[in-house]
């Protein structure tokens, strides 16, 4: 019975079960990594400010220069009073967090972080989901982010909640439009919308040595979408949906755990945007002069090399562009003072959204001349 | 009279005002401390402070962690006044007065704690105190503790003499002090 | 009708008015130590010291009588020199230990002293005359000589007021100092009044002493329970406790105030106060033990019966007219009577209860039966259960013995309970809760809550209220104010 089953959809099942163990793997290695960002986030920052940063929390008397730290935040979200306010609305204020933790973590499922590996003659695709027009549903995934926003704030009941939340909105949906028109212009360069086939077009060279790296062909696609990820991040310069210590946010009545998967989003929102970023501009999993059988370097010489090692230079480079990224935007946080609201939107709306239709025009008039 | 200056704000550049060079410059120097401060973590200004003690710096007015004086037979100077419970502006000390059967300083704190999480090191106490009975001179930084229950001061942790200190001061103290000096002729 | 000049302003004032009284009259404050608006004049302190127009001396406001046409300046020079100079006596051998002092904060030396002179001494503390300190006279006082101004308040008072004499002046000069007069011993029963009028810190309180710096105490006024003469008194409390008692002195009822007034306070806080109820000796949580008593009053029903008390307010004895009403039980009185009056001519009542007449006006707007009627039926059994106060249940002990009548009582203290009491519940005790009170003059008297009662414990009308509703009943009160209203329709 069971071997019948087998033999009738082996291919389903298998992709199937290729396709748990990849979210499995993946899913652990993000939240791991965030957790690891959160503390890096703090020590960027000490060093930054030429400080020391978290170096307390202890486990027998070794503290690893702070490698606790991250534990420590967890069972403190876990073991706070989970507040509720009396009139919030339950159900929705319950499921708000997971409004902002899901969509983003569904993001990933689109991501490719490595070409193929060979696993006992079955070819694995490093990636979760192989769709044609995966970059659509990135948008489509982080327009839903918007959600976990706008209902923590509501319903919390509490109008301070309901004026940060209005601005997260307002804030998400503008530098939406933008995030959405920055990326035409790659789509018309390389001819797809799917994530995996970018990255194997962006495997090119351009002029015989230059790697084809997106950002290559849209260095002001790329400095637009930078802008506009870490305003859809709700980051600082454009944390005004937060606004820390003066102008309070949407998840001002949340605590606990509750609070917790917020900043937990954020966070993976972070790494996020950093592998989007990689993936589109700087050739996502791609190595330069690396292909399938080795290096192939410009002046001529090659360099044979195995096949797993390949796959593995190849999700190493993408984890090591991730990290980069990852740290470039802790940077910036801890460097750029804050936007004003009105200044926000008119960047958005006066400077990016121009900027970006006229990438896209710029794009087609040289795409067309070249033809 | 209000003095009145004038900022010149010079209006933006051109360069200034597409601001990603100026992001740049921005990102450069926060980055040079970064680098820096990574490659080179013994260089950082910054001080574990509860284990590393800071120097403090000369012998300029400086407040620090409270003491109580203590008279020859080592009871403390302080008679529950509550001059100093009164003057404290941040409500951090607790005082319960109780009787001396004999000494004829009558009174004497049965329960004298300062609550060092609330204290504002303002020095009220010490300007109040009739007696000079508490001092804020041990040049001891309060603080670095990892429970609150650590910075409540009990009389006993605050009962304490600099070396060689004479205690005269003060009416109820100078009674004190003949009652030790008859009790010594005895 | 004498017309006197005092600082420019002109009055008539009666004959025999003193220029220190006139001086009130008009608002003008004379400073003063030994004068006591009730005690003899004894003119000794010099404090008073005023300049009158066509008076080669300054002379003492306090015992100069007021004459026709007198012209008297309390603010020139010569009488701000004369103030400063007779702090500076007073203050010569005195041993400023303001500090261990319980009269620091309410001290006539340090009140003049800032207002009047703030000059430095110029007294070597050594030459200072030393006298007796702290010396325990009597149950409740500590006197201490040092600190003594000699103003002879406390003298003429036990001379004056007590009639009784303890005290006296004894030695001369500067050597001086009050002391017992051989044979006596300081217990007439007002002693603690020494310890307000003396105007520095001579006299303290042993209650009081080293407990609270009076300048923490705030101050409410309230009436005193311990009899039926109603003294208008003073709650001088912090943090949730009473500290002391105090006179409002009022021309009606007291200027003083009895030892054992002062002492009432103590009940609140005391060891046996009621905080739980009490089922048949054991001490059970205050819901369990309302339902038990609810229980009680179901089985009995119509046998149940109602009694009021002397010793609660107008509000509560209404409330228990209420609940006999929602009963309907005519088994209830409020008849209460007690030979009133003053038995020692000052301030202690014959009746020891404070409401006697505020049960009897009760009475008339809610009737029931007559005392006696209501102990005879408690004696022959038809009254099965008993809702009651303790100390006026306390008072029918033959009768429930013979009748074999549950007694239900309310009770702030367990040693006000009687013996036998089936269910006992805590109320607020009127240091914690509002309540008029009558007293045996007629006047209608509040108190007013100083401290809060503790956790869960509340006014008796509020305990009545949930009593009733656990069995069915509803009093309908949100206040006490309501309890009063109800049971006048």
């Amino acid at each position: 019975m069971i071997a019948q089953f087998y033999q009738a959809h082996s291919d389903i099942l298998l992709f199937a079960g290729a396709a748990a163990v990849k979210v499995l793997v993946l899913l652990n290695v993000i939240m791991g990594f965030t957790a690891l960002l959160t503390l890096a986030e703090r020590k960027v920052s000490a060093l930054m400010q030429d400080r020391i940063g978290p170096n307390r929390a202890s486990v027998f008397g070794f503290a690893f220069d702070g490698l606790f730290h991250p534990v420590a935040d967890g069972i403190k979200m876990l073991v706070k009073e989970d507040f509720v306010p009396a009139k919030a609305e339950k159900l929705l204020f319950t499921l708000a967090p997971f409004f902002a933790l899901v969509p983003v973590l569904a993001l990933f499922a689109f991501i490719p972080f490595g070409d193929y590996v060979m696993v006992f003659g079955y070819q694995l695709d490093l990636q979760i989901a192989q769709m044609p027009l995966s970059l659509f549903f990135v948008l489509a995934f982080s327009g839903l982010a918007i959600y976990g926003v706008f209902l923590g704030g509501w319903a919390s009941k509490n109008n301070f909640a309901l004026l940060g939340a209005m601005r997260g909105v307002a804030q998400m949906v503008s530098y939406e439009v933008v995030l959405g028109l920055t990326l035409v212009g790659l789509m018309m360069i390389f001819g797809t919308a799917g994530l995996q086939d970018m990255v194997r077009a962006q495997g090119r060279l351009l002029f015989g040595f230059l790697p084809g790296w997106g950002v290559f062909y849209q260095p002001v696609a790329f400095v637009l979408f930078l802008t506009a990820a870490i305003a859809e991040n709700k980051r600082t310069p454009f944390d005004l949906v937060e606004g820390e210590s003066e102008i309070i946010g949407y998840f001002m009545e949340y605590s606990s755990m509750r609070f917790g998967a917020f900043m937990f989003a954020e966070f993976i929102e972070i790494i996020l945007v950093s592998m989007l970023a990689t993936t589109l501009f700087f050739g996502g999993w791609q190595v330069p002069w690396l292909y399938d059988t080795g290096f192939i370097f410009p002046w001529g010489s090659t360099l044979p090399l195995n096949h797993y090692l390949v796959a593995a230079l190849q999700t190493g480079a993408f984890a090591a562009k991730t990290v980069f990224f990852s740290w470039f935007l802790l940077v910036v946080r801890w460097t750029l003072p804050r936007f004003r609201f009105d200044q926000l939107m008119a960047l958005c709306w006066k400077v990016l959204l121009p900027l970006a239709l006229l990438n896209i025009l710029v794009t087609g008039a040289v795409l067309t001349a070249l033809k | 009279m209000i003095s009145v200056k004038k900022v010149d704000n010079k209006p933006l550049g051109p360069l200034e005002r597409i601001y990603l060079l100026e992001v740049a410059r921005g990102l450069a120097v926060t980055m040079r401390h970064f680098f820096a401060n990574f490659f080179n973590r013994k260089g950082m200004p910054t001080i574990q402070f509860p284990e590393q003690p800071s120097p403090l710096p000369g012998n300029a007015n400086l407040r620090t962690r409270h003491r109580l004086k203590i008279r020859a037979d080592g009871s403390p100077k302080c008679v529950a006044c509550f001059m100093c419970q009164t003057a404290c502006p941040a409500y951090c000390i607790h005082i319960e007065a109780a009787e001396y059967p004999e000494n004829p300083a009558e009174k004497y704190p049965a329960v004298f704690d300062i609550d060092l999480s609330r204290c504002v090191v303002c020095g009220m106490c010490v300007e109040a105190c009739p007696e000079d009975a508490i001092a804020m001179d041990t040049r001891e930084l309060p603080g670095g503790v990892e429970a609150r229950s650590e910075l409540l001061l009990v009389k006993s942790a605050l009962l304490r003499n600099l070396p060689g200190e004479p205690s005269l001061k003060g009416a109820a103290n100078r009674l004190a002090n003949e009652y030790l000096k008859a009790g010594g002729e005895k | 009708m004498p017309k006197i000049t005092i600082d420019g302003k002109t009055a008539e004032v009666a004959k025999g008015t003193t220029v220190l009284e006139a001086a009130q009259q008009l608002g003008v404050y004379v400073p003063r130590y030994c004068y006591h608006p009730k005690l003899p004049i004894s003119g000794n302190c010099r404090m008073c010291l005023v300049e009158v127009e066509k008076s080669p001396k300054l002379l003492t406001a306090c015992s100069t009588e007021a004459a026709d046409g007198m012209v008297v300046r309390t603010d020139t020079d010569k009488v701000k020199t004369a103030r400063r100079d007779v702090l500076e006596y007073l203050l010569i051998n005195h041993p400023l230990d303001c500090p261990i002092c319980d009269q620091a904060g309410e001290c006539g030396l340090q009140d003049y002293y800032m207002e009047y002179s703030r000059a430095k001494s110029r007294f070597p503390n050594e030459d200072k005359v030393r006298r007796q300190k702290r010396r325990a006279l009597g149950p409740h006082l500590v006197l201490d000589n040092e600190r003594c101004i000699l103003c002879t308040r406390c003298v003429r008072f036990c001379s004056e007021v007590t009639k009784t004499s303890e005290l006296e002046v004894m030695g001369r000069g500067d050597r001086s100092y009050i002391d017992l007069k051989e044979g006596k011993a300081l217990d007439n029963g007002y002693t603690l009044n020494l310890a307000d009028i003396c105007p520095v810190g001579a006299w303290t309180s042993r209650d009081f002493r080293f407990k609270q710096r009076v300048w923490f105490l705030k101050k409410t006024p309230t009436v005193c329970l311990g009899c039926a003469t109603g003294c208008l008194v003073e709650a001088h409390h912090n943090k949730n406790t009473i500290y002391r008692l105090s006179p409002r002195p009022n021309a009606e009822t007291n200027t003083w105030l009895c030892d054992r007034g002062r002492m009432t306070y103590k009940s609140v806080s005391a060891g046996d106060r009621l905080v739980k109820g009490i089922v048949k000796n054991g001490l059970i949580e205050l819901e369990p033990a309302l339902r038990e008593a609810a229980a009680r009053l179901d089985e009995a029903r119509d046998a149940a019966a109602v009694l009021g008390s002397p010793w609660l307010s107008v509000e509560d004895n209404s409330a228990l007219a209420l609940l006999a009403r929602a009963l309907k039980t005519e088994n209830y009185s409020f008849d209460f009577s007690a030979e009133q009056g003053i038995k020692d001519g000052i301030l202690i009542n014959k009746d020891p209860a404070p409401n006697t007449a505020g049960a009897r006006q009760v009475k008339a707007a809610a009737g029931g039966l007559s005392f006696s009627d209501f102990a005879k039926r408690a004696a022959s059994g038809r009254i099965k259960l008993i809702v009651a106060e303790a100390r006026a249940a306390a008072a029918l002990k033959d009768e429930l013995k013979a009748g074999g009548a549950a007694l239900v009582v309310f009770a702030v203290n367990r040693g006000e309970v009687p013996e036998g009491a089936q269910t006992t519940l805590p109320y607020a005790s009127y240091f914690e809760t509002q309540g008029t009170f009558v007293n045996y003059q007629g006047f209608s008297r509040r108190t007013r809550p100083s401290v809060e009662p503790p956790e869960g414990v509340r006014p008796l009308w509020a305990m009545l209220t949930s009593l009733a509703s656990y069995s069915g009943l509803s009093l309908g009160l949100n206040s006490g104010d309501d309890a009063i209203r109800g049971i006048k329709k």
